[in-house]
């Protein structure tokens, strides 16, 4: 066996169960033995990506994809998708209602946070379609 | 049981089990926060590697079959000098009406030559925290307290990322013993060996770090003495010693083994105070994800209320909470000079109250050392969790289905089954 997968689903405005699918992700990684530091930048554009599915889609799934020597997360979205990725790239930028972001969320950090997370970074997004995020992050 | 299973102090844990009251009941597995406890031959086994000392399971033990080794009295026997530096918490433990100073004369009275109080470490560690670690940026933020050694241990295996977090101050009793050893032997002229530090102890977790230190080479406390073992003593001394003038405590140091003492006596407000083991792994868990951004302390402590529900104490930690504060009003206010502040950061510059060694991460959630391997791993584990049930019920011996499958698929499980699943398949094999 040469790669792991595994999905998790994320439903739109489940903030109970927000941060469950990369609470999983670290559990696994931790038990893989990744580098603590590997696991951190992992656990945070995870977390990322996951809330914005949570908040700005209508739901989508998260896959972690392990191999010896990398690990990929793939965020996939039903939604409305993103109209201007550069916008949306850059820090502090964000189109969370006010309710949102009374709640602590919708910085205008999350993708930015993500890249930075990252080795490699891809968003593809499709307007009234949706969004998929690609993260890689070598071991 | 075999403490810590081993000759040498590696494992050394002060948590054990009395196997004579284990019943092989499942409650201990249950609350155990990093799943070091399982059945085999129907009694609970400490997994030596895993268990933090937290006492959980002491708490929890409805036949009050885990215990905690603790020194004897017979320990004074071995110095010449005895020193006792009680914990505050011992301030919590009697009726409104007794004085500090009443408490440790009769203390005193048990046999030892001097006390001295932790608040003599705890004013340190703030002054330092203070005005050195937090005006300067050689700490990641949030800073750790260092105080709680269950919290410290725990981040070792579940939190390493945030190691360098840790405040690398020794811990209030440590400082508070260095202190009294190295006072102790230029007043008695003793060797420093002839002098005995005896800690009396709140805490399971603390025991442990004295005799297995974390952070230091050695510890400067040559003993800890569980409070509940001692405090019938103490309770019988109370009427027939005549009290002492013995406390130099201060008001804000009373309020350091409460839960969000130590942030308060810092004087700041972007800090957290945490307690309870479980939601301090909760809290963590935001820390690591990065969402608690800005935050300049984390205050972490493993029991309930504080190191005032410490395992080792008699009184309800609410109750002696109150008996603190009703005591603290009448202390007066903690008073420094420049002087003192500066000698005090310079113990720090000099190591002398400073954690030296390194607080190395222990991995023991991993499957094995090789990623590949431990991906072959997981995929078993994955193959056996389909076939249990995911009730988590704990009878085969492991707290979870998930662990169940860790232990056979590192090899560390080869004898207990799944009765739940034996039971569906004798059923179904009868229709």
């Amino acid at each position: 066996m040469d790669v792991m997968q595994y999905n998790f689903n994320v439903e739109k405005d489940d903030f109970d169960r927000a941060g469950e699918a990369s609470s999983n992700i670290k559990k696994i990684l931790r038990q893989l033995g990744i580098d603590a530091a590997i696991i951190r930048r992992i656990a945070i554009a995870t977390y990322e990506a996951e809330i914005n599915i949570v908040i700005h889609s209508l739901g989508g799934e998260i896959d972690l994809e392990v191999d010896p020597s990398s690990i990929k997360i793939i965020a996939r979205d039903k939604g409305p998708g993103i109209a201007n990725i550069e916008l949306a790239m850059q820090a502090g930028y964000s189109t969370a209602s006010d309710k949102v972001r009374e709640m602590g969320f919708g910085a205008g950090m999350g993708l930015p946070n993500m890249k930075k997370c990252s080795d490699k970074f891809e968003v593809e997004s499709e307007l009234g379609k949706g969004t998929t995020i690609s993260m890689i992050m070598f071991i | 049981m075999k403490a810590g299973e081993g000759v040498d102090n590696k494992y050394f844990h002060s948590v054990v089990l009395q196997e004579d009251r284990c019943i092989g009941c499942t409650s201990c597995l249950k609350v155990c926060p990093t799943e070091a406890i399982r059945l085999r031959d129907g009694k609970a086994r400490i997994i030596g590697e895993k268990c933090i000392d937290c006492g959980e399971c002491i708490r929890i033990c409805p036949n009050h079959a885990k215990n905690a080794i603790t020194d004897k009295l017979s320990v004074l026997e071995k110095f010449k000098y005895k020193i006792a530096i009680p914990s505050m918490v011992l301030y919590g433990q009697f009726a409104s009406k007794v004085t500090i100073n009443a408490m440790l004369s009769a203390l005193k009275n048990i046999g030892f030559d001097e006390i001295y109080e932790a608040n003599i470490g705890t004013e340190i560690i703030t002054q330092v925290t203070r005005e050195k670690l937090l005006k300067e940026g050689n700490i990641e933020r949030p800073l750790i307290n260092s105080s709680c050694p269950a919290i410290l241990r725990l981040i070792q295996i579940r939190f390493p990322d945030l190691l360098p977090n840790i405040i690398d101050i020794e811990t209030p009793i440590e400082i508070t013993a260095r202190i009294a050893k190295t006072e102790a032997a230029k007043k008695t002229g003793l060797d420093i060996s002839e002098i005995g530090v005896v800690f009396i102890s709140p805490c399971t977790a603390r025991v442990t770090s004295i005799r297995n230190p974390l952070g230091i080479e050695k510890s400067y406390i040559d003993a800890a003495i569980s409070m509940k073992e001692i405090y019938g003593i103490i309770l019988r001394n109370l009427n027939s010693t005549t009290e002492e003038i013995i406390t130099k405590s201060t008001r804000e140091s009373m309020e350091w083994p409460i839960t969000g003492g130590q942030s308060k006596a810092l004087g700041i407000e972007n800090y957290i105070a945490v307690d309870g083991i479980n939601e301090v792994i909760k809290v963590l868990e935001e820390i690591e994800t990065g969402r608690l951004e800005g935050l300049e302390f984390f205050e972490g402590l493993a029991c309930d209320g504080g190191c005032i529900g410490g395992p080792l104490t008699i009184e309800n930690p609410y109750i002696a909470k109150t008996m603190m504060r009703s005591l603290a009003k009448d202390l007066p206010m903690a008073q420094i000079s420049d002087e003192e502040m500066k000698a005090h950061i310079k113990m720090y510059e000099d190591n002398y109250i400073r954690i030296t060694e390194p607080i190395e991460p222990r991995a023991i959630m991993k499957l094995d050392k090789d990623i590949a391997i431990s991906m072959k791993k997981m995929e078993m584990m994955n193959e056996i969790l389909k076939y249990l049930p995911g009730l988590d019920c704990g009878v085969c011996g492991a707290p979870t289905c998930r662990a169940f499958a860790e232990d056979i698929v590192k090899g560390e499980n080869q004898k207990s089954i799944c009765i739940v699943k034996t039971m569906e398949n004798f059923k179904k094999k009868k229709v």
